[in-house]
């Protein structure tokens, strides 16, 4: 289907307006108003938004909205203002166009999830970064963790090729809040090998907010917050849905997603969606070896129901999400000899022939997500609302043991967590509004018994309640400001069996407060500044108060402390985000600086002998931390269909009482790519196609005597990727192909934890096709 | 019908608070480790004399597993100049009653192998016995002390080591691989 005609034109064209020296002024404008689709009153301070380009604009107080620098071309434009249906149009961009938006306004109505999509209301001044469908899209195939880390700023801590939890400005773990639509994601988070149970595809959109958000979002939202958002359903009759297909070519799987969804007839406001994704992949391959054991299965479903009219709305959601997988045979050590010898020797001592089997050690899990919500008009522009919220989630795990035990669980956990909201959303006067709410949390986390090994992390209950202030004031056209605070206190208790078969219940309280002040500032069209200061807090987590005993994946024994505090951060951060050069260069510079106080972690604490030898003892202890960094990223339009951009990441941490790097925090890293865009080609459109090269520096800020060996060089890697739309009819065909690690390039990562035994991926192509019918 | 779904929806709270208070009793906890079955305790190292010497044991005890107690050695003196014909047997001395972990060790002998490396001390050990494919285990060893001399055995159970890498069944451990179960340094005597 791709001519060799169209195929020349694809890669000649943009080289023909190369060569002649063709660069087209990209200075059209598009400008107009939003207007209310039933009185025709103008629609202060809609966004309008074109998410090909990632640019847009405020309408000011009259609706008026002006956007600068484009170019000719099919776009989709997104309009969007508190208290309607976002509107999705298409225009076509030949010259200046001047268009007016109609949007249906239903007066004076808050909708949470359009609350939620209001960039100028939501986490003012924090800086914060969407990944939407089409983003998504492009990693196809990939983990979230993955997804996540094209986000200057967001990098991954990785256990293999299949394990990985998003690392936000230097946090990870417990530090990095996960939201399930709106819910937060129980799922023994704390484990550094525990990826985040969720499929990015049961939702249109990922939000990572890269700052201290417990005021919105209680605690743990010290590094960030990465947030699915609830999705938008149907509201009219017909139905529409895509389906994807998906080739992993490095570990020789594959993979599928797909969704349906609609309104019902005669009842409009009615609307369904069902979706389901699945993943099926082999053993992954390092650049010059198999990675035995790497096996990954993956399936996951959702389906969800909404009502919404003026007065009312209420909705369902049910998901449900499997993972097995494999892990690398060459990193099971017994002892500290064996990790060194695994240091010292360079290759892994196990290398087997490609497999699709998943043999012990293995992990299993299943997560199951409810969420039910209801929300009200109650007066002229309040509105409440209720969410309720019950995830259960089995996580086993599998260790290779004797006597034919290798298929009993070493760990089998079983965690329940129900979740109630009740926020009030209000006006006060004519300008000021926000949220009021309370917040509750119920947790039990079981060890089912039958394994025959001590557990790992106790049975506790943990009970949290928490109330919250958010209000958002226009100060001007130009400037905006929000302020918050919240009160949280969590009780845990805990019962377990100590080494002496001792029965012990302790209990902890623990009571924290966070704020947050900040501001938007438009201060002209092409600039705009983000300003925020919050404070943020984590509880200790129970594997933190009360580990005790032999981690077998870490070959370490860790010892948790019961009287440790809670963290308390105060971060500030600063966001410039500026069009240059008639909208051709347009830069987004974040800064930030954070302070964590009882910062916990692990240090080393002597060594203890066992039968199986040597093992370096772990000690949980606090200090205080402090990060710092800055996230940039640069794309400048050169030619009518050429880019380049630059993202770019740098973050320190520091452990000020002991004056010392802290560990594992992600080194220096840069990733440049050159993009070509075309509107059309033949009968593709919207191609898209780069080139990129990616940087990632030695970690020279290391702390002396904390790690078992030294960080490793320097890596530099190339990739390539391509998309391309057809229309067919009135239904769209998309086609992607992505490349990673061209070269082949032999690398291991820092925030790799298997770097002590293989090396990290090598050439790594994924291929897909998309096919969505139906109107959107 | 205004406030029916206001009303369904704070039952469903309502519910749901319920639920959570209702747990009020206390957190239960499973049932003690009885039989921590991936523990070894103890290993025996006993020297059965050939020709005329006496028996002999070296004995390793970690009484707690993988807890924080200190191991502790109870150790005899071999004699200078003999053959032992040695064998190992590891407990598990938490349950009730004792483990005996070195018959699973032996079912499972084509996973396992035991190296045996002497530093300062003059005694070699060789293989007296095989699994299911013909190589060796070592639970069974023949052991001939020379010279007298003071110095350590470490003793090595590895876990699927790779038992035709290049020496590993005549007792090189280094092309082995594997994991490690075992490492124990016995101090040994000769005189």
């Amino acid at each position: 289907m791709l001519h060799f005609r169209t195929f020349c034109s694809i890669l000649c064209a943009p080289l023909f307006l190369l060569v002649q020296g063709q660069v087209t002024e990209c200075s059209l404008l598009l400008s107009g108003s939003v207007l209310d689709e039933h009185n025709k009153e103008p629609l202060a301070f809609a966004e309008v938004f074109l998410p090909q380009l990632e640019k847009g604009a405020v309408a000011d107080e009259s609706g008026h909205f002006l956007i600068t620098g484009l170019c000719p071309g099919r776009y989709v434009v997104r309009v969007m203002h508190l208290g309607c249906t976002p509107m999705d149009r298409t225009i076509s961009l030949e010259k200046d166009l001047v268009i007016d938006f109609r949007l249906e306004h239903h007066a004076h109505e808050l909708h949470e999830f359009e609350v939620a999509q209001q960039r100028p209301d939501e986490g003012v001044g924090q800086p914060q970064q969407q990944v939407d469908k089409d983003r998504m899209e492009r990693n196809t195939g990939r983990s979230l963790g993955e997804m996540l880390a094209t986000i200057p700023g967001v990098n991954m801590l990785q256990t293999g090729p299949t394990i990985s939890k998003p690392v936000i400005h230097g946090l990870s773990g417990n530090r990095v809040l996960t939201l399930n639509q709106g819910i937060r994601q129980e799922d023994q988070q704390w484990g550094t090998e525990h990826a985040p149970n969720l499929d990015p595809f049961s939702s249109d959109r990922v939000t990572v907010v890269k700052g201290a958000a417990s005021v919105q979002y209680g605690s743990d939202a010290i590094g960030g917050v990465v947030i699915t958002e609830p999705v938008e359903l149907p509201r009219e009759a017909g139905i529409s849905g895509e389906v994807r297909g998906i080739g992993l070519f490095n570990g020789k799987g594959g993979g599928g997603n797909g969704l349906l969804q609609g309104g019902v007839k005669g009842i409009r406001g009615l609307g369904w969606r069902v979706q389901g994704s699945g993943r099926y992949i082999g053993d992954s391959d390092a650049s010059s070896y198999v990675l035995s054991n790497t096996g990954l299965r993956e399936s996951a479903a959702s389906a969800s129901v909404g009502y919404r009219d003026h007065r009312w709305n209420a909705s369902a959601f049910y998901s449900y999400f499997q993972r097995e997988l494999g892990i690398l045979r060459a990193s099971h050590i017994g002892n500290l000899t064996d990790l060194e010898n695994a240091i010292s020797s360079g290759t892994p001592w196990y290398v087997g022939e490609f497999s699709y089997a998943i043999d012990a050690p293995r992990q299993d899990v299943e997560h199951h997500l409810l969420k039910a919500e209801a929300g009200y008009a109650i007066k002229d522009r309040s509105r409440i609302v209720l969410t309720y919220g019950y995830q259960a989630d089995d996580r086993q795990e599998f260790d290779l043991r004797r006597g034919g035990r290798s298929s009993t669980p070493a760990i089998d956990l079983f965690l329940v967590t129900q979740t109630a909201d009740v926020v009030l959303k209000h006006w006060i006067g004519k300008s000021i509004h926000g949220k009021v709410g309370v917040s509750g949390a119920y947790q039990e986390n079981t060890n089912i018994p039958g394994t025959g090994i001590r557990p790992l992390v106790p049975n506790y209950r943990k009970q949290s309640g928490g109330v919250f202030l958010l209000e958002h004031y226009p100060i001007s056209t130009k400037m905006e400001m929000e302020a918050g605070a919240r009160l949280e206190a969590t009780r845990l208790d805990v019962a377990k069996y100590t080494y002496e078969n001792l029965f012990i219940t302790p209990q902890h309280a623990f009571t924290n407060s966070a704020f947050s002040i900040g501001a938007n500032w438009s201060v002209k069209d092409s600039l705009r500044m983000r300003f925020n200061v919050s404070s943020a807090y984590r509880p200790p987590h129970v594997s933190e108060l009360y580990s005790e005993g032999l981690h077998h994946g870490a070959a370490a024994v860790e010892r948790g402390d019961a009287t440790l505090n809670s963290e308390r951060s105060l971060k500030a951060t600063a966001d410039l985000e500026a069009d240059w050069l008639k909208g051709r260069l347009s830069t987004d510079i974040t800064l930030y600086a954070d302070r964590i106080n009882d910062f916990i972690y692990l240090r080393p604490d002597g060594v203890q002998l066992t039968i199986r030898g040597a093992f370096p003892v772990f000690q949980y202890v606090a200090t205080d931390a402090f990060l710092y960094g800055i996230d940039a990223t640069l794309q400048y339009r050169f030619a009518r269909a050429w880019s380049i951009r630059s993202r770019t990441s740098l973050v320190r941490g520091r452990d000020l009482n002991r004056n010392e790097w802290l560990f594992q925090v992600p080194s220096d890293r840069t990733e440049n790519a050159l993009l070509v865009t075309l509107p059309k080609a033949g009968s593709w459109s919207a191609l898209e196609m780069s080139a990129s090269s990616t940087v990632v520096f030695e970690q020279s800020r290391i702390p002396v005597g904390l790690d078992f060996s030294g960080p490793p060089s320097t890596y530099h890697l190339v990739g390539l990727s391509a998309t391309a739309t057809r229309t067919l009819g009135k239904n769209e065909l998309r086609v992607g192909l992505q490349a990673n690690n061209i070269l082949n390039t032999a690398y291991r990562d820092y925030m790799d934890r298997f770097r002590y035994y293989a090396d990290a991926r090598g050439t790594d192509v994924t291929f897909w096709v998309r096919y969505s019918f139906g109107k959107h | 019908m205004r406030t029916n779904p206001v009303c369904m929806t704070l039952a469903l709270i309502f519910l749901a608070a319920i639920n959570g208070c209702k747990k009020d009793d206390e957190v239960t906890a499973p049932p003690p480790i009885v039989n921590e079955e991936e523990v070894i305790t103890t290993m025996i190292f006993a020297f059965t004399g050939q020709g005329g010497a006496d028996d002999k044991e070296l004995r390793f005890t970690d009484a707690d597993g993988d807890g924080g107690g200190v191991p502790v050695f109870d150790l005899d003196t071999l004699q200078a100049a003999s053959d032992y014909s040695a064998s190992i047997i590891l407990l598990n001395e938490t349950a009730d009653p004792v483990d005996t972990i070195s018959n699973e060790v032996l079912e499972e002998g084509t996973d396992h192998q035991f190296f045996f490396q002497a530093t300062g001390s003059d005694i070699t050990f060789v293989y007296a016995d095989a699994d299911a494919n013909g190589a060796p285990i070592g639970l069974a060893t023949n052991a001939t002390t020379g010279t007298p001399s003071v110095g350590t055995v470490k003793v090595t159970l590895r876990h699927q080591p790779d038992k035709s890498g290049s020496g590993v069944s005549g007792g090189d451990i280094t092309n082995a691989g594997g994991e490690t179960d075992i490492e124990v340094t016995f101090p040994l005597v000769i005189e």
